[in-house]
Parts: structure tokens; sequence; C-alpha cells
């Protein structure tokens, strides 16, 4: 019994509910014979790994959803073993190399010269080359982005490498100049809102109108999250009537209530506190750059108007830092404070002039 | 190569097998005049036991080497004045009562024998964990069997080419096989060499005569095994100091293993004797081999090694294992021990020498016996000028008092980690500057002593008018030797500081300049494995602008990170998010064949809470995610504003308390005192008055 995002996950490009335009796109691409390197990209729950198993599926037929989960140890510069799992059928290989933190362009150079030196042998394939995806290319060193750079010009003959995104911002241009773009946008509130009800139809139960509606409001674009919040609340009311309490990550509240903390009071104690609620994120795994995200925009709306930018130009600035330093904590730490400097300063201020 | 194994063991010479060191009497005739006193103060050679006491009670007791009286000084002090009684031990009695429990309880502890299987002695170096095992070995009556992992034995001594698989490139193995080799005779087979003792060599002259008649060839060379007999000792013990390497992941796995099969409960019937580990701390670093965050999915790799890799946590958190942790030697004690062992040799030492040498030792009672007799052995200059040595180390320290003789007494007797961690954080963190009015604990002696420090220092140059908010005045801390001394890297610093500072803050503005210099140094401190030498300083200068002037004492607690532990906990919500996944495989797995699933540890952790929670509040719920979800999916906000202060105090104590991956005694002990000695534990002090 798995999940509903994963069991109404549509398999071929004619199943997709949304972005019609790209799917018919992919589809005269796969049939035209040759196929250029693909960057898909666009918002977390959009869709884009479905858009791809799809592309792949029409390039190749079924034979490509025979997965098998293979453990690959490649060892480091500096003798460490690294252990990465791929996922891959005959005609394709999927590899996630930011699991192999700073060490992934080692992951990519042997794996795709390995991939890029064998010929495809199964003769009844429909294409000759075979496909390397990599997910979350966006987090790819600047090392492996180079890496890739050189062998996707180099192996072009039999490989294709399609890379998965949430934003291009991260790509170096060369990548970016050697793949056919494709944005995948998040879909709008009726999109998600005709998927929901396609699904309701296949498990044979009514959804109310304001009930999916509700639920596509809030997923803010993202059809997973959609999809999960669908099936937990079914789960907790059944008939999906009355007024539905759509319950947000425990990590989101969590976050909210940390903003709240912040502007309420600015001292240090107060960021003693605001501290510990930011380790106790971290160590439930919830990504630095997403808290601070998270936290930065609860902020921004409890603040007065002239003080927004200044805190998001911050959160900005401190994100960038801490994608290039090495513990995160110091980084959400000193946008607090600075926050807490900002506002305090801002209240001082006003009372102030008022004053006087 | 077992049996060849079991014949190298030699008996007790640790005097005999010393290497010759150098002769250490000096030409000229020494500042302390030893060479005199010493014939008189040295009892007459004696070569059966070492337990000879000297005349005076408290005396240390001595054991000399057999032949003529010229061979005396070339041995160290350190071992030829090696305590052999309790006395003379400079241990807390009550640890080493705890020591001698165990190994009661060990011995014949009725029901509790078999849960003292592990004894696990941790402290910093130099705190007489051996010397105090030993000492109750000879009180108590039993054999230590001691592993030692030696070079020479790479090839195998019983191997026919014996140097023929040196470069096989196998050698972790092969020494580990050896070590499992030892583990099992050292439990199975008794009394061998005790026996041996009693039987073949009777009389005062047993241990000389024992090794003569073994023609091993490897005799020579290193041995594996050394035991130290007791006559008519039926009971002994394994002692594990030398480790094999921990750090190989493999060779840890199979320590563990051979360490757990001792400890089971169904061990031979004749039970294995107890082993006791003794494990020094080492130091602590701030880095991860990972990319700390980012490399997040990644298991980490070991560093350091401490009680807990050494033993595991099944181990550790098992029956079996107990521990014992020493203490840095109190002061008090450490200056009564060197005392007793002046006396001995019947030279005096000026008080403030000893001061100087106990002081500086940091409760390393090694080091303070070296430092002595280096003291007794060099000549000092005479003169006790009032030169102003350099040595009054970053502003307020000891002070300027001591002439050159102390000069050269630090210069030489100052080991690395002289600043301990405690002390350095005291001396940024309270950012003291020119003209602080003098803290009430200070006597108007030291006052005077500090005021006259303070002229020394140069005012800073004016700052032009724009720039008024960053005039300070001049800094009692001088960076430099800061940077010299600290005992841990920069980054572990910044985790301390960033640990502690807002405690030391009145306003988020100054909290603001000390988070912007550690966010600075964090982004700007590049790739450890390529650390820029000037993350320090820049870190240090930092706090120390941006902390207030004076600091206000609240009696702040300096405490150990929480990062450590939040580490170590984001690792373990890590496996869960793994375990979550492949479960998501698995049930995907049902429909048809794996489905290309468009999950990612990001998404996981973070969309994924809202419909676990759901599935958990079903009555009956229709799929089992793995429990483990629970790790990163359940974040319950610890109630109001007080609450969260609250977690994180016990965080830090529950890190305080469990030495939890923490460095030298940090662990917060009142506010510092200035070139004090606040932090050894309290207990010590007590016990000196008797």
């Amino acid at each position: 019994m798995s999940l509903w995002v994963d069991r109404f996950r549509p398999r071929t490009l004619d199943d997709l509910h949304y972005h019609e335009g790209l799917s018919a796109r992919l589809k005269s691409l796969a049939a035209s014979g040759d196929f250029p390197h693909m960057l898909f990209y666009g918002p977390s729950g959009a869709g884009k790994k479905t858009r791809i198993s799809c592309t792949l599926r029409q390039l190749f037929g079924t034979g490509v959803e025979k997965l098998k989960i293979d453990q690959r140890v490649f060892i480091s510069p500096s003798k460490r073993k690294l252990e990465i799992n791929i996922v891959q059928s005959n005609f394709h290989i999927e590899i996630t190399p930011s699991e192999a933190g700073n060490y992934d362009r080692v992951v990519i150079q042997e794996l795709l010269k390995e991939i890029a030196q064998t010929q495809q042998v199964d003769l009844n394939a429909k294409q000759r080359f075979k496909v390397v995806i990599i997910n979350e290319a966006d987090s790819l060193s600047r090392d492996a982005q180079a890496a890739l750079r050189r062998t996707m010009e180099k192996y072009m003959s039999n490989m294709r490498i399609i890379l998965c995104a949430n934003s291009t911002s991260r790509l170096i241009a060369p990548i970016k100049s050697r793949c056919l773009l494709m944005r995948v946008a998040a879909p709008t509130p009726e999109e998600m809102q005709t998927v929901l009800e396609h699904v309701a139809k296949k498990l044979k139960f009514d959804l109310p109108p304001e009930a999916s509606q509700q639920i596509a409001e809030d997923s803010g674009g993202n059809m997973r999250k959609a999809l999960l919040v669908f099936e937990a609340l079914k789960m907790q009311s059944p008939d999906l009537s009355g007024p539905l309490s759509i319950a947000k990550p425990d990590w989101e509240t969590y976050c909210h209530k940390v903003a709240d903390l912040i502007v309420q009071e600015q001292t240090p104690a107060r960021v003693m506190e605001v501290r510990a609620k930011f380790y106790e994120l971290l160590s439930h795994c919830i990504p630095p750059t997403v808290i601070l995200k998270t936290v930065a925009e609860r902020v921004v709306e409890r603040v007065d108007e002239s003080l927004k930018a200044d805190i998001m130009h911050w959160a900005a600035f401190y994100e960038c830092r801490m994608r290039m330093g090495n513990k995160k904590i110091y980084h959400l730490e000193a946008w607090v404070v600075k926050v807490m400097s900002l506002y305090k300063h801002f209240v001082y201020n006003f009372d102030m002039s008022e004053f006087e | 190569m077992a049996p060849k194994k079991l014949r190298t063991a030699k008996l007790d010479l640790s005097s005999a097998a010393e290497p010759p060191t150098k002769k250490l009497r000096p030409s000229n005739p020494p500042i302390f005049d030893l060479s005199t006193s010493q014939p008189r103060s040295q009892p007459q050679p004696q070569p059966t036991k070492r337990t000879d006491v000297k005349g005076k009670g408290k005396g240390k007791a001595t054991q000399l080497p057999e032949d003529g009286s010229d061979d005396e000084d070339d041995r160290l002090w350190v071992d030829k004045y090696e305590p052999t009684v309790e006395a003379d031990l400079a241990v807390h009695k009550r640890k080493v009562e705890d020591v001698r429990r165990w190994l009661i309880e060990a011995f014949d502890g009725g029901k509790l024998r078999k849960y003292r299987r592990i004894l696990a002695l941790t402290g910093p170096a130099g705190t007489a964990k051996t010397t105090t095992i030993r000492v109750l070995a000879r009180e108590l009556g039993f054999e230590i069997l001691e592993w030692r992992n030696s070079m020479s034995d790479r090839g195998g001594p019983g191997d026919g080419l014996g140097f023929g698989d040196d470069s096989g490139g196998g050698g972790g193995e092969a020494l580990f096989d050896k070590f499992q080799a030892f583990l099992t005779r050292a439990s199975a087979c008794h009394n061998v060499f005790s026996s041996n003792t009693n039987t073949d060599a009777p009389g005062p002259s047993q241990s000389q005569p024992q090794s003569q008649p073994r023609p091993t060839p490897t005799q020579a060379s290193n041995t594996p095994m050394q035991t130290q007999t007791h006559p008519n000792s039926h009971r002994h013990i394994i002692l594990l100091e030398d480790l094999p390497n921990l750090l190989h992941l493999p060779t840890q796995a199979r320590f563990h293993t051979a360490l757990a099969a001792l400890c089971a409960p169904s061990s031979p019937t004749p039970a294995p004797p107890p082993i006791v580990l003794i494990i020094s701390d080492s130091g602590l670093r701030g880095e991860d081999d990972t990319d700390a965050w980012d490399g997040r999915w990644q298991r980490k790799t070991l560093e350091v090694l401490d009680v807990r890799n050494v033993l595991g946590p099944e181990l550790l958190g098992g029956p079996y294992v107990t521990r014992i942790g020493f203490n840095p030697i109190a002061p008090t004690l450490m200056t009564k021990a060197l005392q007793a062992l002046l006396a001995a040799h019947a030279s005096p030492v000026p008080r403030d020498v000893l001061d100087i040498i106990v002081g500086s030792s940091n409760g390393d009672i090694r080091s303070a016996v070296m430092a002595l007799q280096f003291a007794c052995v060099a000549a000092l200059p005479a003169s006790r000028a009032k030169v102003k040595s350099k040595k009054s180390r970053a502003g307020g320290g000891a002070g300027g008092g001591g002439g050159s003789a102390r000069a050269v007494l630090e210069a030489v007797t100052r080991r690395e980690q002289s600043l301990v961690l405690f002390h350095l954080m005291g001396r940024v963190l309270y950012n003291k500057r020119k003209n602080d009015p003098p803290s009430s604990h200070l006597s108007t002696k030291d006052a005077a002593k500090e005021r006259e420090a303070d002229a020394q220092l140069a005012d800073p140059p004016r700052l032009p008018e724009w720039l008024a908010q960053h005039e300070r005045r001049a800094s009692r801390v001088c960076v430099e030797t800061l940077v010299a001394d600290s005992p841990i890297d920069a980054s572990l610093f910044g985790l301390y500081i960033h640990q502690n500072y807002t405690q030391f803050c009145e306003d988020v503005d100054e909290c603001a300049g000390v988070c912007e210099g550690l966010s600075w140094v964090d982004w700007i401190g590049g790739h450890h494995s390529t650390p820029t030498p000037h993350a320090f300083p820049t870190l240090a200068l930092s706090t120390l602008h941006a902390l207030p002037s004076p600091v206000a004492r609240r009696s702040q607690k300096v405490c150990k990170p929480a990062w450590f532990g939040v580490r170590r906990a984001e690792g373990e919500a890590c496996e869960g998010v793994g375990d979550v996944m492949e479960w998501l495989a698995s049930e995907g797995g049902g429909v048809g064949g794996l489905a290309p699933s468009g999950w990612s540890h990001a998404t996981i952790a973070t969309e994924l809470g809202g419909w676990l929670r759901a599935v958990a509040s079903q009555p009956q719920p229709s799929s089992h995610p793995p429990r483990s979800h629970r790790l990163f999916s359940h974040l319950p906000w610890t109630s109001g504003v007080g609450g969260g202060g609250e977690v994180l105090e016990e965080d830090e104590e529950g890190a305080g308390e469990d030495e939890e991956d923490g460095n030298v005694g940090v662990r917060g002990r009142g506010e510092e005192r200035e070139g004090g000695a606040g932090w050894w534990a309290e207990e010590d002090d007590i016990e000196d008055v008797e």
C-alpha cells in the first residue's frame, strides 16, 4: 500500500494532467530519433521527475520500468569510501551525486566514463544511447559541474544526460548551454484540483470542491505536497466535509514560532533560545536553507514595511555564506542577530521620533 | 606462531630493559646541589622487590637497578620514583578506592563478578592511570598481562622468513590477529608464568635469571606481551593501553567483537581475567571530515580515539563495562608528591620553583616530575633579577613577578596545552582591557600588579571621528600569545565562542558583532583540508572587538558546544530518513516493479511529516512506515519561552556530565580565576586538607 503520490504517478506522457504543450513536445522529441541532453528545472513538486520518467518510457518503452537498485562504492582521492545508491534499468541510470558530498566529482567522472564506454548491447533497444539522470543537479559542486561539462561533449555518441534541478542559477553556463532547457512550472490551483479529482475518482470516492480548492491553495503549487495533504486528510476525516484543518508539518509550525521569538524580544538570552530551536530543527534533518527561508518569510510578515527589504537582503547574504561555509548554525544565527538588531533599532528610533 | 608468542613473554624486566638514557649528572655543580646528597638518600640496592619504601613515611618508594650506584642517574625520575604503594600515589584516594573496589569485585565479587569484565580508565595524560593499576596490582597481588603493539613484530617473529611479509600491506590485519591471539591466550591459559616463577626461580633473584634461560631469538626485540609477575599470584588482569589501530574501521569492529566475546556470560568456566583499558584523552577537533551539513547523508569517519569509539556504544552501554575517569592531579596533591620526591632526593628546591612546575604542568604529574628533574640538573642562573619576563602571558596571568629562573623553567616546561581551554575562553570572553576596575576577588597586591601590567600596554592610536564607534581601550589580551598557546584549533575555538558568547553580551548589537565574526571566519576559512592560519586570530580579534568592555560578571558558566550533540542527533535522523526512503521504494514496488520514485532526502524530511503524523494517528494504520521516522518528523515545540531555555540548559549540562565529545576539563566550573587553579574538580581540593 504505497502513498497516493507514488501510486497515481502518471506513467506515460499521455497520462499527464497539465503542461500539455510540454508533453507534446517531449513526445515528438522522443520520436524524432535524436535526442539532446536535457535540463529539467522548476520548483519542487511541479512534476519534473514524473516527466522525466514518462519521457524515458516514451523513448525506450516499458523496459525502462524494470528497475534495480545497486550500491556502488567509489574511492575518493583521499581513499575514503563513498557508497552511492544507483537506480538503473537496462536503458538508463539514475544517480544523486549530492549524496557524495564534496566528492561528487569522483562519482560523476567514474560513473559517466563507465557508462559512456559501454555500448548498448540490447539489439531490441529503441535507441542506441543510454540515459543518465542526475538528480539535484543544482547541488553539484563546481568541480563536478566542470567534469560533467567535458563528459557531455566527449561521450555524446552513446549517452544522453538528463539533469534535474530546482533552479538553473547554480549551474555553470557551459552546462546550461549544452542542454535543452525544460522548465516545468508549478501547476495552477485549477490544474492541481483536476489532479486531485482524478485521484479521488480512481479511488472511487467523492471529493467536495471546497476541499480540493483548499488543499490546492494551501500547497502552493507543490503537487506532491497537495497529494500528501489530501491523503492525510482523507485518513483523518474520511468524508472530507466541513472545515478542514490542514496540518502543517511540525517543522513548519516550529519555524513560525521561531520567527515569533525573534520579533518578540531582542536580547542575548533570546538569541540563545533561538539557537536552541535552530539546533532542534537542524537535528531533524531540515535543510538549513529551508529553515532560513521559512523563518525569514514569517518574520517579514510580521515587521514594518520599511524593514522587509533589509531582512530579505540579509537572509540572502547569509544564505550565500552558508553555502560557502562549513557550520550552518553560525550563519543562521548571524542572520537572526542581524534582524534583531535591525528591528530593535527600528522600534527604538520610531519611539524616539514619536516622542519628540 | 602461537606457541612462539608465549615464549616471548618475559618477566618483569622493566628496570633492566630500560634503555640507558643519557647521563643526567651535570658536570658543573647544579644549582640545587643534588649530587652531594644523592648517595646518602638512596637506599642500598635490593633487587628483590620494588616496594622499598623510604624511611620517611610519605616518601617516594624507589627501585634501583641491580648494579652499581653510578647508573642510578641514568633513569628518569618518572621511572625511578614511580610510586609503588598507594600512599605515594598523587591520585585522589576516592579514585584509587573506586578502582580497588572494582578489582576486588572482579576477582571475588560474588554476584557482581560477572559484570566486572571491563574497566575503562579515562583521563588526561599524566594522571597516574597506569600507575594506579600497577600499584594496586602489587597491593592486591595480581599479575598484569599487557599488550604491546610492537613495530618489530610486524613481520611476525615466528615466521620462518622473519621479515618476508612486512611489505605485504596486510600489516594491520596481521597485527590484529596477534592481538586476538593474545587476548584468547591471556584469557584462557592461566598462571603459566606465575607458576614458572614459583617453581623455577625461587628466592630473591628471581627476575634476573628467569629471562636468561630462554634462548628465543626474539628475546631482545620488543615483545608483544609483557607480564609483571607477582609471586604466589593466581589472578591476573589484562591491561590494554597500547591499542590496535582503532581508527581503521574494520579493525575497530573486530576489536569490539573480540571484547564483546570476552564479556559474554557464556565464557568458559574459569572466567577470563578482567580487562583494564587505559584511554588517555586526546584533543578534539571541531572539524568534520565530511563537509558538515552538506555531506549530511554520509556516515562520518572517526578522527579521535576516545572511550566511546574504543569500546563502542553497545559495550559502553552494557553492564560489563565500568568507566572511571581520572581528573588532572590537583595542585596541592601534586605539590605534596613532588615535595616527597624531593625529600627522597634530599634536594631542596625553592618553593616558588616548585609552584611554577606544578602550575605549568596542568595536572600532569609525569610532566611535572620531568620538569622537576630538569630543574634539578640544569644550572639555572642564580640571579633573581626582576626581569620583566615576556611570559606575562596575554595580560593578566601570573603577573610579572618571576625572575629568569622562572623564565627558563617556564620556557622549558610549558607544554603545548599550557593555556587550557577554560582559561583560553575566560581570557577571550571576559575581554579585559586596560584600566578595567580590578575584580573583587583580587588582593590589593594583585591589583597593583595588574595596574603595573596596564602601564606597559600602549594605547592604540585615536581613531578618526567617523570610526569612533570602533574606539576601544587597549586590550590586555595579546592575540599572538593566545594563538601560540591555544590548545585547540580555530574551528573548535569558534564553536566554543559561539556556544558561550551570548552570556557575555549585554545587547544584541554586541551579539551581532561576534556572530558576524563567526560567520565571516567560517565563510572565509576555506576547506578544512587547507585551513587558513588567519582564522584563529581573526576570530579572537573580532570577538574581543565586539564584546562589551568591561564584561559584566554574572558568574557565567562556560559550556561545551552543543553542536556535537546536534550533529549526532542529525546523523541519527538522517538514518531515519534513509529508512523511510527505503520503505517508500519497497512499498512502491508492490504495484509493479520499483516505481521511479520522486523522493529525495530533503523532500522526505520536509514534506512527508504531515502524512506520517496522519498515519500514526490512525487506529488501524494501513501502512507501517519504519518507526525511525519520528527522529525527523516529530518536532514538538517545547512549551513556551522558558521551556526553550531550559532545554538548551539541559543539553549543555548533559553534554558536560557525559563528557560527550567534549574536551579537557571545561565543565563550567564556575568563574575563571586568573592564573588560579579553578578548573580542577573541587573534590580533589577538599581532600588536600587532610
